[in-house]
Order: structure tokens, then sequence, then C-alpha cells
């Protein structure tokens, strides 16, 4: 495994050259047990920017998500949104996380799931209607979430998440469980719901990840491997300007 | 971004009790539990109505046990006990679902994003989980309308009391199965430790049954032990007290231990501190109880100018009792008058004698067996009767006291010959007819 020198340092000079807008990491330890997780991660997320967590399964990617909402404690590291250390009240107010693999109030017809977070987010019935036509969920909307396919869960999962009006919006595996053109429509969707806010998307298929994201995070074993925009990765790997995500990943780690 | 239409908390705190309403009454499990209980309240009353009417024939030949003849012991506390089976045994799985199925689901993990912290979150899910309690005694209502209806007397304080137990009992193991759910990484996990408690609780009161010390103690402090008091119809602040700390205990450490981003050392401490301080609360409840006897009959209390020359005595009065605890002379002495007296006596001693006698047939191996001394400043007497008249005679002569009764209503019971059985259908049928009919489209997710 390529270990992508001076992780450390490099990623923290990148902060410092940062502005100190948006969201910063610094420094995020993370162990469950004797296990670590999570080791000194630190990184920034510019306003209105999408952040792209790459890794393989098991790198940590939904773990160091948890830990920046506040749903899993750290051993050490600090979150701040411009430069403000960030309380639990406070992350409720700026960050929204959907993770993967849930199923909320799964027995509930989608209509009412949908309207409730359309009302506890505080957003309008047009942009309820807007995201159910966005993402073709008004055959679903009279059916309980937990009769659909994987693809309709994950597209009601989106609207829930797309919902919400805080300015970060963290999505694990948003694309998991969409084919080509499906995973186009929903990058489409993010793309229209990007003004305003940041978004930091954990990813595991690089293609997709590829399509969508201005920066890219390589995550492997809970470590930092890598920071930049692809021509910045690519040129950190050594590879050309030809070379694909995919190929990046693979020269890093 | 969307628009905004911001809530307050308020209105966020009420749009999540609806979505969490609706979340129980998709719940087969409350639906199933509702139907148990209308079958199991309807039978109970129907059985209690044919005993108390085959009693009843005896009192009306013989008007002297007729006093005996009290509707709160012989319907409604036997037909409540149908709650207290559903209470212990169904309620926990339904009441585990408000914390384990949103851990399960993932809904938990969106719920805590919102903008209320976790213990308002539990006092939402609480106060859910009670208004669709409110469901269950629909069978109970129903008990009272039939038990009038067939010329029946009900005395509303000591149903209000009735109420008052199961409700306070049901509350407790509601959080218990709320701290059960959030320590537990499973649903059925979190059932078994909370039937755990509720079954523990119903076996310690079984075991300490006729037993003295310790045992004793720890068979009145357990749940149902507790609730057999509110049966009584005596309403004790204590007891009370007892209740909600137990409750307010679990609800709290609910709400510490909700969070998965809290640390633990910061869960153990709030704990260690809610434990504390309920507990100091508690002491300082039991230091002073007070108690209001209901009861029609008033069988807690003793005629008011005895109770007032009691509670005057200002010296210690020492009780020895060499009885042993099993022996039904020593359970009426105890029920009939030492509670009372407890209960009156600003200083009061209460000595259990060693004895070797297993009971009323069985042969005394101390040859003072049976007797009871008393010692009220300096002077003593002795007497082997349990007789409520005779003891108090002694007290107030060792005290140099002179009491005069006062007069008081004299209760002479409400025997009812009386036929429930044409009331079957509403339990067996109607009831969970009408339950499965707005249960089916709950647990359809049409609401």
């Amino acid at each position: 495994m390529k270990h992508f020198r001076g992780t450390h340092s490099q990623a923290e000079g990148m902060i410092q050259k940062q502005p100190a807008r948006g969201l910063r990491i610094d420094r995020i330890n993370k162990t469950f047990g004797t296990y670590r997780v999570l080791t000194d991660i630190s990184f920034t997320v510019v306003p209105g920017e999408i952040l792209g967590l790459i890794g393989p399964n098991g790198a940590g990617k939904s773990t160091l998500l948890e830990c920046i909402t506040g749903l899993l404690p750290v051993e050490s590291g600090t979150v701040s949104w411009e430069d403000e250390n960030l309380s639990r009240q406070r992350r409720q107010q700026l960050l929204w996380y959907q993770p993967d693999n849930i199923l909320p109030f799964a027995g509930q017809r989608v209509a009412a799931s949908l309207s409730f977070f359309r009302r506890a987010h505080g957003a309008s019935e047009a942009d309820l209607e807007q995201l159910v036509d966005g993402l073709d969920l008004s055959p679903m909307l009279n059916k309980p979430l937990q009769a659909l396919s994987k693809g309709y869960r994950r597209r009601v999962l989106l609207a829930i998440a797309l919902l919400s009006r805080q300015p970060l919006l963290m999505l694990d595996e948003p694309f998991d469980g969409f084919d080509l053109k499906q995973s186009l429509a929903v990058m489409d969707l993010l793309r229209q719901c990007r003004t305003g806010r940041t978004m930091i998307l954990s990813i595991h298929q690089l293609s997709e990840a590829e399509k969508i994201c201005d920066r890219f995070l390589l995550l492997d074993q809970g470590r930092m491997m890598g920071i930049g925009t692809l021509d910045e990765l690519r040129r950190q790997a050594g590879l050309s300007p030809e070379a694909s995500l995919e190929e990046v990943f693979l020269a890093i780690i | 971004m969307p628009s905004s239409e911001r809530l307050s908390r308020f209105q966020l705190a009420r749009l999540i009790l609806i979505q969490e309403i609706r979340g129980l009454l998709a719940a087969p499990a409350l639906w199933i539990m509702l139907i148990i209980v209308s079958l199991l309240v309807g039978y109970s009353f129907i059985q209690a109505v044919e005993l108390f009417s085959q009693a009843s024939r005896t009192a009306k030949s013989f008007p002297e046990l007729a006093s005996g003849m009290n509707p709160m012991e012989g319907i409604f506390v036997p037909t409540f006990g149908a709650y207290y089976l559903t209470e212990t045994l169904l309620l926990p799985f339904v009441a585990i679902r408000i914390i384990g199925l949103d851990k399960q689901s993932g809904a938990l993990k969106l719920l805590l994003q919102l903008r209320l912290p976790p213990l308002s979150l539990c006092g939402i899910k609480l106060a859910a989980m009670g208004i669709v309690w409110l469901l269950s005694l629909l069978p109970a209502l129903l008990v009272l309308v039939f038990w009038h209806h067939l010329g029946g007397h009900i005395y509303p304080p000591e149903i209000a009391v009735l109420f008052a137990g199961h409700g306070l009992y049901s509350l407790a193991v509601v959080t218990i199965a709320m701290f059960a759910a959030t320590i537990s990484d499973s649903l059925p996990t979190a059932a078994m430790i909370c039937l755990a408690v509720t079954l523990g609780s119903w076996v310690l009161d079984f075991a300490a049954g006729g037993q003295s010390g310790a045992l004793e103690i720890l068979g009145s402090l357990s749940l149902t032990g507790m609730l057999r008091q509110f049966e009584g119809g005596l309403l004790s602040t204590t007891l009370i007290a007892a209740f909600l700390s137990l409750s307010l205990l679990f609800f709290l450490l609910t709400a510490i231990w909700l969070h998965p981003g809290r640390r633990s050392a910061f869960k153990l401490r709030n704990s260690l501190m809610v434990l504390l301080a309920l507990g100091g609360l508690l002491a300082g409840a039991s230091l002073a109880p007070r108690y209001v006897d209901l009861t029609e009959n008033r069988k807690h209390s003793f005629n008011p100018a005895d109770a007032r020359a009691l509670r005057q005595l200002d010296k210690t009065l020492t009780i020895t009792i060499h009885l042993d605890p099993q022996d039904s002379r020593f359970l009426d002495l105890e029920h009939d008058l030492l509670a009372k007296l407890k209960r009156c006596v600003p200083k009061l001693e209460l000595h259990y004698a060693a004895t070797g006698s297993t009971g009323l047939f069985s042969a005394a191996k101390i040859d003072n067996y049976g007797l009871i001394e008393y010692e009220y400043n300096g002077r003593q007497d002795q007497s082997y009767s349990n007789s409520q008249n005779e003891i108090l005679s002694i007290i107030y002569h060792l005290a140099g006291m002179r009491v005069t009764s006062e007069p008081v209503p004299i209760y002479r019971g409400y025997p009812l010959v009386a036929d429930a059985r044409s009331n079957r259908w509403w339990f067996y049928l109607i009831l969970p007819l009408f339950f499965l009919g707005i249960g089916i489209p709950g647990c359809r997710g049409k609401w």
C-alpha cells in the first residue's frame, strides 16, 4: 500500500492556505475500543463546494461523517464553522447528515414521512413537490417506505436530505443502488441544490465521484491519503493529466 | 436550498409528537395488546361479578356479612388484575418500540439532528406513549359503565386511586422499557431486560409474601408491591414519590444515554448525579410521609377521635409481638392495626420477637407465643388479643388517656346479585373488532 507522503503536514498546509470560511475539521481521532478508526483527520470545505470522501468500504467515511455531525464522540479534534468551534446545538443548525442504509418510519406512507421532514426542516410544499417530481417519487407516495425497492428507498432518503435547510449537507453513499441513468439524474438534482450549500458526499464508486465532486479527500484505513482537486491529486500521484480518479486513488493508497 | 418556514421549538415538538403517535398506532404489538386487554378485562369482570353475586346471596341472607361486600375489593381490583398482567407482560413490547425501533431503523440519527435536545425528544416519546396508553383504558371504562348499569355501586375516589396506581405502574414500566431500548443493541434484548425487571418484581413480591425482615421490605418496594398498596385504596406520598422517582430516574437515564455522540464519562457522571439527586428526593419524601385513606369503608383509618389521640402520644410506644410473621393472626394484626398505628403514632417501635411456631395449628415452642407486649412512658401491659378496640384501650390506659369515639357513618356494604354475561360480546367481540378496525389501517401505514 502506498502512502501519500507528508499527508499531515501537507493537509495542514492546505488548511492554512484556505480562508477561515466554511467547515474546518482539525485533527479528528476516533477509536472503537482499541481499534483506531480515524487518525488525525484535518481538512476544510469551503462554502458552495462539493467534497467527495473517497475510500474503500471500511475506510472510515461514515464514521468521519458521524463524528463531524456529533453522532459519535471523538477522542480528540475539533469541528468549526467560520472559525466558530461548533457545539452540538450549532451543529444541529448548520449540518445535516443523511446516513446510509437507514429506513426511517418504515411502516408509514412515503407521503407522510416526507411531509414530516418537510415541516421539521421548515421547507415549503413547493420544495417538496419539486423534489418529488425531480426524483420521480409520485407513484410511491402512498406506499410505506418498507415496501419500496432499494432504488426508491434511496430516492426518498435523498428527498429527506434535500429538504433540509442546513448550509452543510453530508450524504453517505448517495448513489448506491442507482443505475447509471439514475445516478446522473441525481447528480443533476444535487447540482441544482448546491446553490448556497456545501456538500460532503461519501462515495465508494469513483466514477460517480469524479463526475460531481469539486475536490476529493482520499481515506484508507482511517487515514487521510490525500486531498485536492483531481488535477492536484494527479500531480501529487505523479500521474498524467488524463489519469482517472480510480488510477489516482490506486496510485496514492 | 429550500425556502424556509422555520418552526418554533414548540411547533417542532408537536410535529414530532404527532409523528410518534402515528408510529405507535402503526405497531401491531399495540393492537394485539389492546385486544388481549379487552379479552382479559372482560373475562375478569364477568368472573368477578359471578363470585360477587354468589357472596352477595349469602350476605343478603345474613345482613351482618353485607359490610364485607365491597365492590372495590370484589369487582374492580380483580378486574384490574387483567391490566396488571398486560402492563407487566405486554406493555414492554410496545414501549421499547418508541426508542428501539428508531434506533434500529436509523430514524433516531435523523431525529437527534433536529433542533431539540435528547431530553425533549424523550419527553415527546413518553407523551406519545401516554396518549396511546389511554386507548387501553377503554375496556376499564366499559366495566364501569356496565357495573353501574347492573346496579352496582361505584365510589369514585377508590376508582381514582386504582387508576392512579395503574397509571404510575405503567409509567414506570414504560420508562424502564425506554431505558432498556436505549442501552440495548436490538429490540429482543431490550424486551428481555424490561421483562426481567417487571417479572423480577412480580417474583420478588411473590417470594416476599408472608416473609419478614429485608425480604418483606424489598417486596413492598417492588413495583408489584407498590401497585398493591394503591389497590388497597390508600394514597401515600411516599409511594407516589417512589413511583415518580423510579420513573424519573429511568426517563432521565434514557435522555442521558440516548445520544450516541456523548462520551461514556459524561453519561456515567450524569447518571450518578441523577441517581443521587432522586435518591435524596425519595429519602426526603419518606421522612415525612402523608397518607390519604380514600376507601369508602375507611378501612385504613381509625375513628377520627382515636387518630387524634394517637397523634398526641409524645413518648415512644413500644410493641413487642411474639408471633410468627406467617401466622394468620400476625397478618391480621399487621393489616388491621399495626399499619394504622405506624401512620398515626409519631414514635412507634415495633419488635418482632423470635418465635418457633409456624402457625395456628402447630405447637408453639415458646410459652408466650401469641403474646403482645406494650410499653409507654415506663408503664407496661400485655395481651393475647389482636382486637383493635382492646389494643387501643390498653394503649390509652398506658398513656392515661380517655378517648370517646366519634359517631361515623357505618359502612353497610353493597351486596349485589347480578349477571354480567350479557356484556361479554362487548369485550370478546365488539371491542376487539373495534381495535382491529382502526389497527389494521394503522399497521398498513394508512395514517
